[in-house]
């Protein structure tokens, strides 16, 4: 009677175990049904940057789901009311080299392969095309708490009188790569576009210069992902995306109506 | 058996802290207008009388009501003449045709999810709309009272006899949305109230940590208007306000709210400032022989709603387009500029100072000799723009500096120039709007060439 008893305490906490690892693999295969996944991609590199994402989750899930089960069967099978003396064990040189090499080596791996996606994001600025680093589209202010955008005047200048500055809404044209230079007014913040992919500290004192090419005319959310201050939860802005031609008018009215007198 | 005893009830409080922690949802605290404190105590008369302090947040409960159910108390002339101050937002925007179809627009886009919902008949998936409780209050009653024909079935009838079925009725509620002053009222207490205080008197529990400070309504004087005159400000003034943000301060744009909202706080906001103008009245003239009554609350009353009536009357217009920027334009504006008063010029060079930093010598030569600093309507310490910065608070374009110079900034130094007298060649004249835009054409060029003004001495506050 004991014996049963015992037997079906182990089965049930063996069960209860299992239950994490199931649990655990079901919420991500479920995630994207319950609308918990990734917003839809909407730059030409996030592709690149879910990818990096995809590696180390599987990688995770490989080793998650083994180590689990392998818990999972050592509870279920050392439970065992035994009247066996444990044995003492000195260790297993091989074992041991083997458990630091194949992490060691998966680490060189994602080190590796992350190398095009972040030189794609930080390095490999256009050099062709209407805005390069030397001409940026506009420069974004980041200050306690919300969000400019500065567009140059005409001949290209962002300190002139003629420069447009729109706070919150920031327009930029679509299928064009497009570079802007990042500056903070005070503190630390992050702009942190989610459906581009895209998140870049802004530095007081420092000219960060980033870019991105939009896939797909629509609005979207910008949001400051630094802890800046006690208003950092309402430090938003809107990214509008235009069809290039679109854009282009835009920012001609945006120029005209600086000299209207209404 | 008493061991097992204690541990379910621990079990068992444990078990109810958790529930309660879930169940904490933080509150704005319920906030309570109070008197203008420092106002009261240089009265002697009222600061010694509680009675009469009583009476007089009586007979301010009476005018504007509470946070909790704001409005004003509309005098039965004004009803008739058409002006109901409780519409006083809703009724201006809608009589400017752009303004309220950017209006309904801007709803349509926030509330997309709740049109498509009546759209397709799915009237449990409504979200509930945030900061607009008066909304979803209506929406819930219009719901429980879907005629016996269903949504599609006539609902009423306009006052242009157009008949209107339920579902349009619904949709149009939604579409034209317009929060009531008790809904911004409650939106205030979310996102100003911790700058601007409850009765808007710049006293918010964040206001001590900001540089500037921010404004205390309660004087009725607004920095930024495009009026002359010193007037109180237009509905379009606070709004810019609320869009635009007031760059280089703690004010930040509040675009991210719908057109509605943001109207409705510019409805709070000017309830706050006619309320505190009122008491600032009420209590500066209180005599203890006359006491509150009825005919001078009610004189003080009109005076400060007329004053904000007014106000679009003191619009400053330019009519034709900005001039041509002319090298002999920016000449002139130089000269005038850095010319003293006393030797006939527009004298900003006493505030901003020969290089257009705000380093003259009016602002900080009294620091200097140990006398007090030039102090604003608020009671803090000037700062002269500085004007190389291309930092300008209320909009950078020719037509805002223009009028920034015309009628220069509320509660501050920065005085009217357009009628300024000035000698120029010997004779005496006034700043004429021409005189204006040298001015405004100078300007502009100090934060493009930052060294062009600096011929004499630089910045004052380098040199000290």
């Amino acid at each position: 009677m004991a014996g049963l008893k015992h037997f079906l305490l182990r089965v049930l906490t063996t069960l209860l175990l299992l239950a994490v690892p199931v649990l655990g693999v079901w919420t991500f295969v479920k995630a994207e049904e319950w609308g918990l996944w990734f917003p839809p991609i909407v730059s030409s590199y996030g592709a690149g940057i879910d990818n990096l994402f995809y590696v180390i989750l599987w990688m995770v899930t490989v080793t998650f789901v083994g180590t689990e089960l392998l818990l999972v069967w050592f509870v279920f099978r050392y439970s065992k009311r035994d009247p066996t003396r444990a044995v003492y064990t000195h260790g297993n040189h091989t074992l041991e080299l083997v458990w630091t090499a194949i992490p060691a080596l998966l680490m060189i791996f994602v080190a590796f392969s992350q190398m095009e996606a972040w030189s794609d994001v930080k390095l490999n600025f256009p050099e062709e095309g209407p805005y390069t680093v030397e001409k940026p589209l506009m420069e974004v202010y980041a200050s306690q708490f919300d969000w400019r955008v500065r567009y140059p005047d005409a001949q290209g200048n962002f300190q002139g009188a003629d420069v447009i500055e729109v706070p919150y809404d920031i327009t930029v044209p679509a299928d064009t790569k497009v570079v802007f230079r990042l500056k903070s007014r005070d503190v630390l913040h992050s702009f942190f576009v989610p459906v581009f992919r895209l998140k870049q500290d802004a530095v007081p004192g420092m000219e960060i210069p980033v870019w991105f090419e939009a896939t797909q005319p629509g609005d979207y959310d910008l949001i400051c992902a630094e802890l800046c201050g006690w208003g950092h939860y309402k430090m938003a802005g809107r990214i509008h995306v235009l069809p290039k031609d679109e854009f282009d008018t835009w920012l001609a009215a945006k120029r005209a109506a600086l000299y209207a007198t209404e | 058996m008493i061991e097992r005893c204690h541990r379910s009830a621990a079990l068992l409080a444990a078990a109810a802290l958790s529930s309660l922690a879930c169940r904490f949802e933080p509150k704005v605290p319920e906030l309570r207008y109070s008197l203008n404190r420092p106002a009261v105590d240089k009265n002697p008369d009222l600061a010694g009388d509680l009675g009469a302090q009583a009476q007089l947040e009586g007979a301010l409960e009476l005018m504007f009501g509470t946070p909790a159910g704001p409005r004003y108390l509309a005098a039965a002339e004004w009803l008739e003449g058409g002006f109901d101050p409780n519409y006083w937002g809703e009724d201006h925007v809608k009589a400017d045709e752009a303004g309220w179809s950017a209006l309904v627009a801007s709803n349509r886009a926030a509330y997309r999810q709740q049109l498509a919902a009546i759209r397709a008949g799915e009237f449990d998936a409504l979200d509930r709309p945030r900061f607009a409780d008066d909304l979803w209050a209506r929406w819930q009653a219009l719901r429980a009272d879907i005629p016996a024909g269903g949504p599609d079935a006539e609902y009423l009838t306009t006052a242009d006899g157009q008949k209107v079925t339920w579902r349009e009725e619904a949709l149009f509620r939604f579409e034209n949305y317009y929060p009531t002053l008790a809904n911004s009222a409650s939106f205030y207490s979310n996102q100003c109230y911790h700058c601007h205080g409850a009765e808007g008197g710049g006293n918010g529990s964040t206001s001590s940590f900001l540089e500037p400070r921010p404004r205390d309504y309660r004087k009725g004087v607004f920095k930024f208007t495009a009026l002359k005159g010193k007037a109180r400000p237009r509905h379009e003034d606070l709004f810019r306000v609320l869009t635009e943000g007031i760059y280089t301060t703690a004010m930040p744009s509040f675009r991210r709210f719908t057109d509605a909202q943001l109207h409705g706080l510019v409805d709070y906001v000017r309830l706050l400032a006619i309320r505190g103008e009122t008491e600032g009245l009420l209590v500066s003239f209180y005599a203890p022989e006359e006491g509150l009554n009825f005919d001078n609350v009610r004189e003080n009353y009109d005076l400060v709603v007329e004053r904000w009536r007014e106000a679009s009357e003191f619009f400053i217009t330019y009519a034709g387009e900005v001039p041509e920027p002319t090298s002999e334009r920016i000449a002139h504006g130089r000269a005038l500029f850095t010319t003293a008063g006393e030797k006939g010029g527009a004298n900003c060079v006493s505030c901003h100072g020969p290089d257009g930093r705000g380093g003259g010598v009016s602002a900080w030569e009294p620091g200097k000799e140990g006398k007090e600093y030039a102090k604003d309507e608020w009671g803090n310490q000037i700062q002269p723009r500085d004007l190389t910065r291309g930092v300008f608070r209320f909009g950078r374009r020719p037509i805002d500096l223009f009028r920034r110079i015309y009628a220069g900034i509320n509660g501050t130094p920065m005085p009217e120039h357009f009628g300024m007298t000035i000698s120029e060649n010997g004779a005496q004249r006034t700043l004429n709007e021409s005189d204006l835009w040298d001015l405004v054409f100078f300007v502009r060029t100090l934060s493009t060439h930052s060294a062009v003004a600096s011929h004499d001495g630089g910045h004052e506050r380098e040199a000290k």
